[in-house]
């Protein structure tokens, strides 16, 4: 790292107003600067894409005032004087994994997550595509866990009884001379990158295969091991399993500060008591760096990046079955995926996500301009892309460092922490290959001060709700002869029995929110977004709680549907 | 396996009607209905206004429907409530019905369908509206299940976008139930609801209405906190600049509905871009031989009086239905014309008195309705004003003007000269 010439750059395209100094083996950016794109652009200058060194962000900016962390409301001593073997910080895609696959050892496992979901934030809020890895290179960790974490899918779906396709993904082009060009690179990923799968194929056969996509487009690059997966429902299929093993999972728990004396984490604080870990891992998404400061460990930083993603009518699911984007040579200056058109594990069509860089970690609020510009070039990928065919939409905020890679390593200054940091697309993807190595960093790590044995209870299969809208008649007749509930649709777009809904709450990690059932077993996610069933859902969530309609909520505590008897 | 000659699915005022048609014309019937009880979204219309037109009457929504609820458990009609229909197919004589509810799943042979499977509301993403997606944003009917059926105040300070006549009946229920009503937000420069609404919902209780406005982004991480407004242009695009936060706990939405096609569609049931409701003929018949609609699945209709009308209109022809081929004639509508109903003819059915059913597209004011056939006039009829939001109805007697299947069928609207 020559960080006379990245002082130099800086210092011509900011004046000096901004520095790079090293320090304990990061790069530090000071100095003040006004915008937040500007600082993001300064630490982007002065950091190596994939490099092991990262930079650290401690510019001060105008514009993005620190804003703290939101909080669950809940106070209380739940957890207090809890001595977990491991503590996971974090209730993401990453988080989940690692609870599950510690699951295996005879371990006291606690996750905490400071929503009162699993999956409420990146994980649940992204296009749900299983990456095939074909723009990326040797070198970096995305790369090494991509492959495997592909391969893995089938398997880690079948166990935890999660809908997963191999739907394929097409990367289309409108101008046919590139063809030898990107098959040349096709050729170069195969060879060089053991992305074994991607070939170039023809115009007439992405016709073929997709007859709606753009017929202007020459050729494609095919990835046929890409696929889709249910976000969410993978994330709470992996945490369920983790508590069906003994891990436990505690929703509204955030981690306030931790204590660190002699290069160790000792006393953890959360709004539901002190926690004693011998090892914590940091799987916090865009509170990373907030988790690595409390644990004296701090030496990447986050900069968020949010993106919105649209979700369409079934009906319009019906008219493409993979995942495709036009790939358009003025391309800015991005990291994140591109974005694509993605028929969802669900049958719906899904548009997005774009790619906007922002401070605020916990802004999800969806603007206008982001459909705009994902419509604008999605359109060029299938012509009868239609707004009208839109029924909701979301934003996620990626949690990315400055190198644009993952960091999976111990910590470098406290022992008993594993981060698991800097994860944006395809972090989904890899989840399953990097919580295996996780699982082994960790035994590793606590073997230094215990035994740890297998858990011989372990097992890998998880049953979900059964959805009884895919299945025959036979099947459907049978589990409703034995559970008439079955038989009782309440949300007429997704075809959700009562039955269903009843399962879900009683599932291994109960959420009865009405958006905690939703997001379990589909009530709301269809055309009407709740209208007609959200009533029903929340009537049946408080006769299952044994509550007065109005102690229901939509997600948190706060989030009150009703205020009590009308009159 | 049970065998019907009509089977009507959905139990709301539309299929109540025309399952006491089917049955009074001889045939056997079944009403699906997938709620534990008739009467649709009645049930939850507590307010009154239902039936000037059928009894000259003002009726609650309730009492509305159980006249007719009445009427078919009086016996002859199979009634099967919690009843959900999963799929339709085709069969050689008919329809095969698969349904599932607490007994199973079952498949129903009938010879026809009517198809009573209402509206749904258009949600907050559906009229782009953005911001946070906490609690507190409610579409109206939603507003008005938890209110009116689950006696619960869904909210204590609220704004209310949109002024569709669900809009206007959740404004005064809602204030009557004590929540403080700030504001009915159109977004076009006329109201959406009927001028009798506007007047006994809102001017009655001093609620105001800001027409050409919007609501463009909501506020709040758990439950709402507020909505931004703006002004809108003659496209209805927010201005920028005019935005203001309005502080509420609740956004009640009345933006439209949409009829449910989703059955109609599975059997290849041609749709009418300006009805979003199947293309049906004078008796109601759809593009697909022996499955007719009725009441909102059709077009969206502003009384419930005319939904049980259509109702009774399909229920009839689905019993009298016998297959025959079509002898088919186009009812065009002019740019004046929001939709019309009847889109067609069938030149080999009774069109002696076909009850015609128009929307104006805008406000107007001593106005005719002109029925023009090869570009003849053959009938007109005159009204001193038309209103988008007030679905109009006549019978014609199609067979006076010598139709064939050649004939160029066209309604139009014109705007009298002032004398």
């Amino acid at each position: 790292m020559d960080l006379r010439k990245t002082n130099k750059r800086l210092s011509q395209r900011f004046g000096g107003a901004v520095r790079a100094t090293l320090s304990d083996g990061c790069v530090v950016l000071t100095g003040w600067l006004s915008t937040w794109n500007e600082a993001v652009e300064a630490c982007q200058m002065a950091a190596k894409k994939y490099g092991a060194v990262h930079v650290v962000n401690n510019i001060v900016c105008d514009e993005a005032v620190a804003q703290p962390m939101r909080l669950p409301s809940l106070r209380d001593g739940a957890l207090e004087g809890r001595r977990p073997d491991v503590l996971i910080i974090g209730g993401g895609i990453s988080g989940a994994s690692i609870a599950r696959e510690l699951s295996k050892w005879k371990l006291d496992i606690l996750l905490v997550e400071k929503e009162a979901d699993l999956a409420l934030q990146a994980s649940g809020r992204n296009d749900g595509e299983v990456h095939p890895g074909v723009d990326l290179s040797k070198g970096s960790l995305k790369h090494r866990y991509i492959r495997k974490g592909n391969a893995m899918y089938d398997q880690v779906c079948r166990e935890l009884d999660v809908p997963f396709r191999r739907v394929g993904q097409y990367v289309c082009f409108d101008k046919g001379w590139l063809k030898p060009f990107i098959a040349l690179y096709c050729l170069w990923r195969r060879k060089h990158d053991g992305i074994e799968d991607t070939r170039v194929i023809s115009g007439a056969e992405l016709k073929r295969r997709e007859p709606n996509l753009n017929r202007e487009f020459k050729f494609a690059v095919s990835n046929p091991s890409s696929g889709c997966v249910c976000p969410y429902g993978l994330t709470i299929a992996y945490a369920e399993n983790a508590v069906q093993n003994g891990a436990q999972v505690s929703l509204n728990t955030a981690v306030l500060s931790m204590e660190v004396e002699d290069g160790e984490i000792k006393r953890v604080h959360t709004n539901r008591g002190t926690v004693y870990p011998a090892l914590v891992i940091n799987a916090a998404g865009v509170f990373a760096e907030d988790v690595a400061r409390m644990a004296g460990d701090r030496f990447f930083s986050i900069h968020p990046r949010r993106g919105t993603n649209s979700i369409l009518d079934k009906k319009a699911g019906a008219r493409f079955s993979s995942i495709a984007s036009i790939m358009e040579l003025a391309r800015s200056r991005g990291h994140s995926k591109g974005g694509g058109i993605v028929h969802t594990a669900h049958g719906n069509l899904l548009v997005g996500p774009d790619a906007v860089e922002t401070f605020e970690k916990e802004n999800v609020e969806t603007r206008p301009q982001s459909i705009d510009a994902v419509f604008a070039k999605q359109e060029k990928t299938m012509p009868t892309l239609n707004r009208g065919d839109i029924i909701t939409y979301f934003t996620g905020v990626r949690a990315p460092t400055f190198e644009e890679d993952f960091i999976i390593e111990k910590g470098r200054k406290t022992r008993n922490i594993i981060h698991c940091a800097g994860i944006q697309s395809p972090g989904l993807t890899t989840a399953p290959a990097v919580a295996l190595d996780i699982e082994q960093m960790a035994v590793e790590e606590l073997r230094k001060k215990k035994a740890v044995a297998p858990n011989e209870g372990y097992s890998p299969i998880r049953h979900g709700v059964p959805v009884l809208r895919d299945m025959a008649d036979e099947e459907r007749a049978e589990l409703i002869r034995q559970n008439p509930d079955y038989g009782v649709i309440v949300c007429r777009c997704e075809e959700i029995s009562r039955g269903e809904i009843l399962d879900a709450l009683r599932s291994p990690i109960c959420v009865p929110t009405v958006d905690g059932v939703k997001k379990r077993v589909r009530p709301g996610m269809g055309r009407c977004q709740g209208g007609f069933c959200s009533p029903l859902v929340a009537k049946i969530i408080a006769e299952f709680l044994d509550v007065p309609l109005d102690q229901v909520k939509k997600s948190a505590p706060e989030a009150n549907i009703t205020f009590g008897r009308t009159k | 396996m049970r065998t019907y000659d009509v089977t009507v699915i959905g139990g709301g005022p539309a299929g109540l009607a025309a399952a006491l048609s089917a049955r009074e014309n001889g045939a056997k019937t079944l009403l699906i209905e997938r709620e534990a009880r008739l009467g649709g979204i009645l049930k939850q219309c507590i307010h009154d206004g239902f039936g000037l037109v059928r009894f000259q009457e003002k009726l609650t929504g309730p009492e509305y429907a159980q006249r007719f609820i009445d009427q078919v458990e009086r016996g002859g009609i199979g009634v099967s409530t919690l009843t959900f229909v999963t799929r339709l197919e085709r069969t050689q004589t008919g329809f095969a019905v698969t349904v599932v509810n607490r007994d199973g799943v079952e498949t129903i042979q009938t010879k026809t369908l009517v198809l009573a499977t209402g509206c749904r509301e258009r949600t907050a993403k559906q009229v782009s509206i953005h911001g946070t997606r906490p609690a507190g944003v409610f579409t109206a009917g939603t507003a008005q299940h938890f209110t009116n059926l689950l006696g619960q105040l869904p909210t204590k300070r609220c704004v209310i976008l949109g002024s569709g006549d669900i809009g206007l009946i959740m404004a005064r229920r809602l204030t009557l139930e004590g929540a403080k009503v700030l504001g009915v937000y159109e977004t076009k420069p006329t109201p959406s609801g009927l001028t009798r609404n506007i007047h006994q919902c809102l001017r009655d209780f001093d609620i105001p209405l800001y027409l050409s406005h919007t609501v463009t982004r909501v506020l709040g991480q758990d439950r709402l906190t507020a909505v931004e407004v703006s002004q809108v242009d003659g496209d209805m695009r927010p201005i920028p600049g005019t935005q203001e936060l309005v502080a509420c706990d609740g956004l009640i939405l009345s933006v439209g509905l949409i009829p449910e096609n989703e059955l109609a569609q599975s059997l290849g049931a041609e749709l009418d871009p300006k009805t979003k409701g199947p293309v049906c003929d004078g008796q109601l018949m759809t593009s697909v031989d022996g499955v007719f609609s009725c009441g909102n699945a059709l077009h969206v209709n502003d009384l419930v009086d005319y939904v049980s009308e259509s109702g009774e209109l399909a229920g009839r022809g689905a019993a009298r239905y016998a297959p025959a081929p079509r002898r088919e004639v186009a009812i065009r509508t002019s740019p004046a014309l929001l939709c019309a109903v009847p889109q067609r003819l069938d030149l080999n059915r009774d069109n002696s008195k076909t009850p015609l059913y128009f929307r104006s597209r805008e406000v107007l004011d001593r106005c005719a309705l002109r029925l023009r056939v090869d570009g003849r006039e053959v009938f007109s009829k005159r009204y001193p004003f038309l209103r988008p939001p007030e679905m109009e109805r006549l019978d014609v007697d199609f067979t006076r003007f010598g139709l064939d299947e050649n004939s160029q069928i066209e309604l139009d609207i014109e705007v009298m000269d002032h004398e």
